[in-house]
Formats: structure tokens, sequence, C-alpha cells
């Protein structure tokens, strides 16, 4: 057999094996969601959505797990956002090149890879207890925003460093500042890649469920929150707990809460893609 | 009252480090006033760290370090108390590679101003429209400014740059390699903007292309390896120079 | 080796060929004129057309050399001293074909008395020494050589000044055609002497960048 057609028959298998690969994904993927719309789909109604949690599977809601994720969600990103993206700036536009700043770096990136748990750990004692914020939204919030913050820098940072230096340079070249370069220009363009960023991590936080049950978020809260002190349940949370139970009624409320749930993810991930997509056109290097 | 000077910026014993690196050696020199100066040399002679020199813009490299004198109107730029954003207000610079921002052809061109606290519209848009002729772009955009500059040709990229250096309306224009990225046309363009602006403008070039020297520069400055060898009118370094190395330079003996 | 040296250096052996082959005329037109042999006037007459030729070679390689390769400084001070060099290497061959000429048109040879006396033999040997050094300068680049020719033309003038004379003391019926003759050619040779004196200037100006035309005190 020729090289040439030992190449091409490579290049064949490759082709097939990564269709396959898909097609597995895929396919797993496609049940999982089957099987979760095809049990859940018909418990979706205005009722379940508007009730508060009950004892009795037909009569349970998810009115307080999908307010309480929302407050934690808008708590945290306004805490986040603006920490996050501050840190980045400094770090990366006024922090000095030595090593202890590539070190600062490295170990800032793993800290996005703690497990949360600890994170749960460290809000619980700082937030909750030292702060005496108690088990509250206002405590989960800051403790996922520890655990975001890492990816935000990191994101904010990767923004800023693709901002060619070219531009910087013209910038500096028509006698801009240091402060109005990186607010006309550096910021303008890596605004796209922040946003993206900042959804991705927000949308992370969505889904955590250990952390906050450290912190105090309880299984069962029969009101829905109305102030950053309440106490508070968020949708995972909810979902654990539903799964728990061992009456069937249950189970299917689970996988309603899970369809919607995915719904948030996919519509947070969507914006993220739009945002992306609407930014690096207006901004081609 | 003071007489200017009759050389706009004169440069005195500068040497130029990059830590350890001796990149500049001992250079004296006057830039003539409303004239074309040519710095050409083979690569890292260092004609582009020299032309940095002029506006500050090696200060953001960590390891640069400067002795020597550069007077600008006999004012001594790196004196404690210049501020370097009002200099670069005063010395332009057009770079390699054109590199507009990433906003329309108008906020490219006002940006200069606006940074200035320069707020009146109709002052920017005069302003605008007037640099936009000096660089001869004015009739290919004059339609629609709000496009964005990045849908622009490469030729045309360059002289938006040369229009937003020139809205600031700086007494010099340092230019490194202008046209190295463009293509014949848009460089012969650029090159009567160049003849043309020097009625108005100190400009001082770093060019790679011994004809493009030749061509538009009236005095020329060969380097080597940080030295500056030779000095003088244009038409004196290409019929007849005075050292051997710029003859060997320029008639191609070596690159 | 750079192209452009390359290009100069064939261009440095052409114009050899051309200086060696003009001054060949030279000599055969001496020897066809003092004795009288026309079969060797005919081989200059022959040559002829291979000078020419060669003149229109240069002058193409010259213009290729500005048009491709822009020089500079003394590459360009060589390519535009050659171009006018073989221009006057070419006259100076054209006087060697019409000397051979000359011999080709008489049926009797030049009076021996009127030869001895108008000192064209002198004249000869003089222009073909002037040649010599600009040859040698041209090999050597040495202006100090080249700069010989200007005391040395002065020699042909004066025996041109006094050619005149000479042919009216020996003027005699049956050889005036062949007198006129000579007289002309002692003529032609003043003028080959001009012409050496400006391929020297040409080199001085190639070598040294001294622009010497249309001075007056010349060393």
């Amino acid at each position: 057999m020729t090289n040439s057609k030992k190449n091409r028959i490579k290049d064949r298998i490759f082709e097939y094996f990564g269709i396959a690969s898909t097609f597995f994904g895929l396919v797993i993927l496609v049940i999982f969601i089957g099987n979760i719309l095809v049990d859940g789909l018909s418990r979706i109604d205005w009722d379940f959505m508007t009730s508060l949690p009950s004892r009795k599977a037909e009569r349970a809601g998810i009115f307080t797990a999908w307010s309480g994720s929302l407050w934690i969600l808008a708590l945290t990103t306004l805490i986040a956002f603006p920490l996050g993206v501050s840190a980045g700036m400094y770090l990366e536009e006024y922090g000095k090149k030595t090593s202890l700043s590539s070190l600062l770096e490295v170990n800032i990136s793993n800290l996005a890879g703690v497990p949360s748990i600890i994170y749960g750990l460290l809000g619980l004692e700082i937030f909750v207890r030292v702060f005496k914020m108690g088990n509250s939204i206002l405590a989960g919030a800051f403790t996922l925003s520890l655990l975001v913050l890492p990816i935000i820098i990191v994101a904010t940072r990767e923004s800023i460093r693709a901002v060619p230096p070219s531009i910087r340079a013209a910038s500096y070249g028509l006698g801009a500042t240091k402060w109005q370069t990186i607010w006309h220009q550096v910021l303008p363009s890596s605004m796209g890649g922040i946003l993206t960023g900042v959804i991705l991590a927000i949308s992370r936080a969505v889904g955590e469920t250990a952390p906050l049950i450290v912190v105090g978020a309880l299984a069962y809260v029969p009101f829905a929150p109305s102030s950053p002190m309440d106490e508070f349940t968020v949708m995972p949370i909810q979902i654990f707990n539903w799964v728990s139970r061992p009456q069937h009624g249950f189970t299917i409320n689970a996988a309603a809460a899970i369809i919607i749930l995915l719904i948030i993810t996919f519509v947070m991930n969507g914006i993220a893609v739009y945002l992306r997509n609407k930014w690096e056109k207006k901004i081609s290097w | 009252m003071t007489t200017k000077p009759s050389h706009i910026l004169e440069i005195k014993s500068l040497d130029v480090f990059y830590g350890d690196m001796h990149a500049l050696k001992n250079i004296d020199m006057q830039i003539e006033r409303n004239k074309v100066t040519a710095f050409i040399g083979p690569s890292g002679c260092g004609k582009s760290t020299f032309l940095r020199v002029f506006n500050r813009m090696n200060d953001y490299i960590q390891s640069y370090r400067m002795e020597g004198e550069v007077f600008m109107e006999n004012q001594n730029i790196y004196g404690k108390s210049i501020l370097v954003d009002e200099l670069r207000k005063n010395i332009g610079m057009v770079f390699q590679k054109p590199n507009p921002f990433p906003k329309s052809i108008y906020e490219n061109v006002v940006y200069g101003l606006k940074i200035q606290g320069i707020k009146d519209k109709k002052f920017l848009m005069e302003r605008a429209e007037k640099s936009l002729k000096q660089s001869a772009l004015w009739d290919e955009v004059k339609d629609d400014l709000n496009k964005s500059a990045l849908a622009l040709s490469g030729g045309q990229q360059q002289r938006l740059c040369i229009a937003r250096a020139l809205a600031v309306q700086p007494s010099v224009l340092l230019m490194d390699e202008p046209t190295s990225a463009l293509d014949p046309i848009s460089t012969a363009k650029v090159e009567e903007l160049i003849h043309e602006l020097k009625e108005k403008y100190s400009i001082v070039i770093v060019t790679h292309n011994m004809q493009q020297a030749s061509r538009i520069s009236d005095n020329t400055a060969f380097f080597y390896m940080g030295d500056l060898i030779e000095f003088g009118k244009t038409e004196e370094i290409f019929r007849n120079p005075k050292q051997e190395r710029t003859q060997n330079y320029i008639t191609g003996r070596f690159g | 080796m750079t192209q452009i040296e390359q290009e100069i250096n064939e261009l440095r052996k052409e114009l050899l060929n051309m200086f060696l082959a003009v001054n060949n005329q030279l000599l055969k037109s001496e020897k066809a004129l003092l004795e009288f042999d026309k079969d060797l006037a005919a081989e200059i007459t022959n040559a002829e057309k291979r000078i020419n030729s060669l003149e229109l070679k240069i002058d193409r390689d010259c213009e290729n050399i500005l048009a491709l390769f822009s020089p500079v400084a003394v590459d360009l001070r060589f390519v535009l001293s050659v171009y006018k060099i073989t221009h006057e290497l070419e006259r100076i061959a054209d006087i060697a074909d019409g000397i051979a000429n000359y011999v080709n048109n008489l049926n009797t040879p030049f009076p021996k008395q009127a030869i001895k006396e108008i000192q064209i033999k002198e004249m000869f040997a003089q222009t073909q020494a002037m040649m010599d050094n600009v040859i040698e300068a041209f090999e050597k680049e040495d202006t100090k050589i080249a700069r010989r020719v200007f005391k040395q033309d002065e020699l042909l003038n004066s025996i041109n000044s006094n050619a005149s004379t000479v042919i009216i003391s020996n003027y005699e019926e049956s050889s005036a055609e062949s007198l006129f003759y000579l007289l002309s050619c002692v003529r032609k040779l003043e003028r080959a002497g001009d012409l050496t004196k400006n391929i020297a200037e040409e080199l001085i100006f190639s070598i040294e960048s001294k622009v010497l035309k249309h001075r007056k005190n010349r060393k």
C-alpha cells in the first residue's frame, strides 16, 4: 500500500471517529433531555412556577427556589462583576511584570479549580459567622462571588491582553494618558470578552449547590425572600431535596425543575454567545 | 523675543541601553525644520529606537535607559518638568503597520482632540475635514465618515492614521517605515503626501527602502550597529558618500 | 557577490574588450599607412563593424543596469562614465577606419619625405602611448596614470599646428591627393588625442568624482 493511500485511510478513520464521538455525546444528551422532558414537561404550569414548596407533591412549586436563584444571581453579579473587572484591569495594566506577579497570575487561575465546597466552608466562617450575616442571601452571594471572582479576573485579563499593543501605542502616540487609553480603547475593545466571561461565571454560580448548602441555604423554605438578609433556597438545592424524597410525585417535580434550570442555563449561555458575536463583528483585528 | 533655533530637534551625546545592550552610541544630530530627514541602515541598527527617543515611546520598555540630551525648540524633552502626554501632542507618530482604532473614521481622526477635552462638534468636524484633506483621504471617505475604519484598505488605513496624527497639529511628524506594509500605489500616494506635508511639518522617517529615502528626503542619516556613520544632504549621501560603509550599504554590497 | 557587482564586473570586462579592440585598430592603421598595406586597410574596415556592435551592446548593458538596479554613488558614476567612454572609443575607431579608407583610395603611397617631415610616425607613437595610459588607468583604477595624457597631448597639438606648413613646402601637383590625405590624417590623430583626454577625464570623474571638463587649467 502506498503512503498516500495509507494517509487517506487514516484521514477517513479520523473523520469517522470524530463523527462517532460527536454523535455519541449528542445521543447521550438527547436521551437525557428526552427523559427529563417526558417526565417533567407536563408538570410545568403557572401554579408550579408560583407555588411555595409543600409536603404534598402536587401542591409543591418552585417559586421560592427560582426567586432565590434570581436573588443570588443578581447579588453575586453586583458584587463580583465590578470587583473582578477592576482587579483584572489593575493586574494587567498597572501591575509590574515581576516574578511575583506571574506567581500571582498562576495562583488566581488555580483558585478557579478549587472545589466549590471549600468556598462554602470559607464563606461559612467569614461571612456567616465573623461578619454575622447569618444564613442569608447576602452571605450566599458573597460566597459565590469568591467562587467566580477568579473566573472573571482571568477572563478580564485575557480580554485585555487580546487588545493589540499597536492600539495602545497609537493612543499614547497621540498624547493620551494611561487611564484615557484604558477607558477609551482597551475597555471598549475587551468588553465583549469580559462580558462573556462574566456571564459564564454567573451561569456557573446559578448551578452551584454545595457551597450554598454549607452557608446555610435551607432545603425547605416556605416563603419567598424579600431582602438580602432573608433565608433562602436555590433551584439546585430544591431539586436535590425533591430527588431524595420517596414519593413519585416529587420525582416529577424534580424533573420539571431541572427543565427550568436547564432553560435558565441555556438562555444565559445564549446571551454570552450573542454578545460575543456582536462584539467580534464590531472589532476585528 | 527669542528667535527660533535653526533646528527643531537637537540631540547631544545620546546613548541608549536596553539592559546591558548598548543600542545607540554617542549620537549627535540636528533635525532641520520643515525638511524630511530619513534614517536608513540595516535591521537592528537602532534607527527605530532612535526615532522613538523623540516622542519618548521607549519609556514603556522596562530595560530602557538613556543618557544624553534631546532638545526640542531648545527645551530638554527629558527634563523633569516635561509632561510626556503634552510632548506627544506636539510630536506625532505614524507606525509601520496601520493601526486605526476599531471605531468609525471620524472617531479615529478626532480622538487626539477629544482626549484634550475639546468637545465643540463644529470645531472637531472642521479639523477632521482639514486633516483628511491633508492626508489625501477626504474624497474617498467624505460620504460616510461613520463607516468603520477597519473596512478601509491598507493604504487608506495608513492615510487615516496620518490624518489622525495631523489632526492634533504637531510640529514634528515621526514615521516608522510608514509604507513597508503597503502596495506600490498606496506607497506612491503616501510619498507624495510626505512631500506636500513638509511645508508645514518637520518630518523624520525611518525606512528600509533606500530608493524611498533618496526620493523623498532632504537629509539622510545612515546608522550601523548603533553608530551614526554618516549624516548629510541626501544628494551627497547617494552620489558621493564620505564613508566607505555608507557606500557599501547604499550600493547593496551588504544588506 | 551581489547581482549588481556581477553586472558591474561584466561591464568592466566589456569595456576593456572595446579598449583593446580600438587600440588594435589604431596600431593597424599606423602600419597600413606607413607600409601602404591595402590588405591591412581592408582588415581594419572589416573590424569596424564589430566595434560598432560592441558599442551598441555596452550601451544596452548600461541602460539595463540603470533600469534594473538603480545604482547609486560609485556604481552610478561608473556606469555613466562607461557610457560616455564607449562613445569616445567608437570615434577613435572611426578615425582608424578613416585612415584605412585613405589607404584604400590611393593608388600611390604617401610621399616619404612628407611623411618624415610631418612627423606622423611620432604622432602615432604618442597617441599609442596615451591609449596605453588610459587602458592601464582603467584596469588599475589609477587616476595618476590617467592624468599623464594631458601633458602628452601637447606634442600632438604642436605637430598638428606645424602640419600645414610641411604640406605646403612639400607640395607637388602629382602627389596632391595623398598630401591632402596625409594632412587629414594628422588632423584625425590630433582629434584622437583629444578623445583620449576625454576618456581620461571620465575615468577620473568615475574614480574620484571630480568634474574636470571645461576647465582651462589642467594638471
